[in-house]
């Protein structure tokens, strides 16, 4: 049996999902539904993760034959017995936290391990209300919900739930009474927005070792990444404007001349034939405006939609600060399959309305680079962090400084269309299944095929 | 498993979802009434990855529904079941956790003093050494005082002897800094002795339904889901979730831990429900390219009868 256990090694963590056994084509669409064979999950404390398992196609008449009965037994008691396995951590790495329901936080009193580097935000509560008349306030860490109860699922903190304590010497180390696991899952979902749907994906990424935040902050105290920059308005004082002004008619000159190909002075073609060429054609002629840019002019319901972004996804290499988190790799929204529809037209352009432009697919390497990723596109330097001179001769020195810039290749317009202008991440969660979307937006305007 | 079928099993409501935190209920649901649910809680061994899930099992509404109807199990409110622990509970707790954690230190200790033992015999001859080079060293240094003019009675005298270190006393909870315990999370509240899920208890649907612990179903639509899931499980099949393949349910034909199933179903909540073209092809090219058949499932409230219409493809050419 021990030939089927593979040992998952850091390289190919990611992509744990897929380390599953390379189907041949037969076998790929029935995947999915081909369980977890618990019968090669092992019982001891190793890290190592079985190759999914054969199935049958149905049992034999009679409630199958003796061995299909024997399996289906040993492939039962052997899920059983994971499933009995208990949360024992050792007294060394275990956090503790009190439960605070009525403010749907857990506070951090003991953080040990890696956890909290991404978890858990400081907040400034006034200490010990009541006792004395000078209320003191100080930082504490707090834990939101989910954090809290992904931690004590996975056996990583000891939660007490906060109660009256009585004056006891013999309760000492007791913060409160302690909870379960169930417990935590009856009283930590539901508040703070938090529902089973968005838990379960939340976990689920967070076991795959994503940075998983939250997009609207629940208090002014959480950390969230800035807005999204939408395209940048130049933004100068009001000489470098006026400055403007006055010297359009020359600079319009200017780039007239510049624009000029002195290669060919004598060019006259396209004069001549009046822009007769297929694009121009097709451009003239349209009369509706296209392109995701063009104004939308849906009459939509008035009801909250529940397409919303929740959550922010970080990947695992991307370097993440927990007190200013950066911008993040993807947009999550989580609905549930069950009651949810598909999203319309309006609830999608609402969503993309927010999101950023992400960088265009960069091109296909033919040498085998493995995860190289996509180089981020190089951002223009904004206008205002130029001298003034500069600034205000900026025509004159576009031409001189920057020694003709190779035109960038243009590239594979199919890439580009499938990935889309603008992308989110809809998580649609039925009774603990769940699957994630990706939706982009298209930018067939862009990319005219004529 | 079977030790005691006539036993209710307890569903543990919470937010209109319901969980099975037992494992021998969760077995036994699986063996005696061929309910899987879906595990979703994370395993504690295996933490960082999504093949395998553990408790608490997640029940469809669906499969919730038909339980409690069959008297197979009753509904618990959950965070009404949690009530305030007594003093005196909270004391018998924390003694029953001190007292766990010295059993473990003392097992510690006694495995250390074992391990010591074994390798005794092989560092002694080392530690008489490093005894002899100290005595040594020691000597030299009170000689060079002496020889200095000091009071040799000042000086301190030989240390005693630095291996009869006590261990870790297994003194209270603490023990010392370095003494290491296991603490372990609870995962049911049945370990907890407060937990008193009686007094939450609901044995129908509709007394759940007044109380606001469950409403499903409250539709048309759900109704025939619930009507569908019932007529197929008393048939003998096993269902699943179907979302992955584009249904309501996936229908197998024996526990899916050992068998692929054989239909993906829609649940369409009235005979005259209308059904596009375009579905029938989209199920059954899926249908047909992951070697199942699609089910159209139609509901008639009014004769509270399902009908049955499978789409393959016809395979001409």
């Amino acid at each position: 049996m021990d030939d089927n256990l593979e040992h998952p090694h850091a390289s190919s963590k990611p992509s744990l999902a897929q380390d599953r056994p390379p189907e041949d084509d037969e076998q790929s669409s029935a995947d999915e539904d081909e369980g977890p064979d618990w019968t090669k999950l092992p019982t001891v404390a190793r890290p190592i993760i079985p190759k999914r398992g054969e199935k049958d196609f149905e049992p034999k008449t009679s409630g199958g034959s003796g061995l299909q009965r024997h399996v289906l037994d040993r492939a039962r008691s052997a899920m059983a017995d994971a499933l009995r396995a208990t949360r024992t951590t050792s007294s060394k790495t275990i956090s503790y936290a009190v439960w605070h329901p009525d403010i749907a936080r857990a506070n951090v009193t003991v953080a040990r391990g890696i956890h909290f580097t991404t978890m858990g935000h400081s907040v400034a509560r006034a200490s010990a209300p009541g006792k004395n008349d000078d209320v003191k306030t100080a930082k504490r860490l707090e834990l939101l919900p989910e954090e809290a109860l992904y931690l004590v699922e996975r056996g990583a903190m000891f939660c007490w739930k906060e109660i009256d304590l009585y004056e006891d010497p013999n309760l000492e180390g007791m913060d409160g009474a302690p909870m379960s696991v169930q417990q935590a899952f009856a009283e930590m979902i539901g508040k703070e927005d938090l529902t089973l749907e968005k838990y379960h994906v939340y976990a689920y990424l967070r076991r795959l070792g994503y940075v998983v935040t939250r997009t609207q902050p629940p208090s002014d105290a959480y950390p969230v990444a800035a807005p999204f920059k939408m395209p940048p308005v130049p933004r100068s004082s009001i000489w470098a404007r006026c400055f403007a002004v006055l010297l359009s008619p020359f600079r319009r000159l200017l780039t007239m001349l510049r624009r000029r190909d002195w290669w060919r002075p004598v060019y006259l073609g396209r004069r001549l034939h009046h822009n007769l060429n297929n694009p121009s054609l097709f451009r003239a002629l349209r009369f509706l405006p296209s392109g995701n840019d063009a104004p939308f002019r849906i009459k939509r319901k008035e009801e909250d939609s529940p397409y919303q972004i929740f959550y922010n996804l970080y990947k695992p290499s991307t370097p993440f600060k927990k007190t200013s988190p950066p911008a993040p790799d993807f947009s999550l929204v989580v609905v549930n399959a069950r009651t949810t529809p598909m999203p319309t037209l309006a609830e999608l352009h609402d969503l993309f309305e927010i999101l950023p432009e992400v960088a265009p697919p960069g091109p296909r390497r033919r040498t085998a680079q493995p995860n190289k990723p996509v180089p981020p596109i190089e951002k223009p330097q904004p206008a205002a962090n130029l001298p003034l001179f500069r600034r205000l001769f900026s025509w004159a020195y576009s031409g001189v400084l920057t020694p003709a810039p190779t035109p960038p290749r243009r590239p594979n317009p199919f890439a580009v269309l499938k990935q889309g202008k603008k992308m989110v991440v809809i998580a649609a969660v039925d009774a603990g299944t769940i699957s994630f979307f990706r939706f982009g937006q298209g930018a067939f305007e862009d990319f005219p095929m004529n | 498993m079977g030790e005691d079928i006539s036993r209710k099993i307890e569903l543990r409501v919470s937010n209109h979802k319901a969980y099975v935190w037992d494992v021998n209920d969760l077995a036994t649901l699986r063996a005696e009434h061929h309910i899987c649910g879906v595990l979703t809680g994370t395993l504690p061994h295996l933490s960082q990855q999504n093949v395998f899930l553990g408790v608490p099992l997640v029940l469809l509404p669906e499969e919730v529904v038909l339980l409690v109807r069959k008297q197979l199990a009753v509904l618990v409110d959950d965070p009404n079941a949690h009530r305030q622990p007594s003093p005196s509970e909270l004391l018998r707790w924390n003694a029953e956790r001190i007292s766990s954690t010295k059993i473990q230190l003392a097992a510690t200790e006694a495995k250390e003093a074992q391990q010591r033992e074994s390798t005794r015999t092989m560092s002694e001859e080392a530690m008489r050494k490093r005894k002899q080079r100290e005595e040594k060293r020691a000597a030299a240094a009170r000689a060079k005082a002496i020889a200095e003019g000091a009071d040799p009675d000042s000086l301190p005298a030989e240390s005693p002897a630095m291996e009869e270190r006590p261990n870790t006393p297994p003194g209270g909870v603490a023990g010392g800094p370095s003494a290491v315990y296991a603490v372990t999370v609870p995962a049911e509240s049945t370990e907890l002795e407060w937990y008193s899920p009686q007094s939450a208890t609901y044995t129908t649907l509709e007394d759940a339904k007044v109380a606001g612990v469950w409403s499903y179903p409250s539709t048309l639509h759900e109704r025939a889901k619930c009507a569908v899931f019932q007529d197929l499980w008393e048939k003998g099949h096993f269902m699943g979730v179907g979302i992955k393949f584009g249904g309501d349910f996936l229908v197998y034909p024996g526990d899916p831990l050992r068998y692929h199933s054989h239909f993906v179903a829609t649940v369409h909540e009235s005979p005259e429900f209308a059904i596009r073209p375009m579905e029938i092809v989209a199920h059954g090219r899926l249908g047909t390219a992951t070697k199942k058949a699609h089910l159209l499932c139609g509901y008639d409230e009014g004769k509270q009868e399902v009908s049955y219409y499978s789409i393959e493809w016809a395979g001409f050419g």
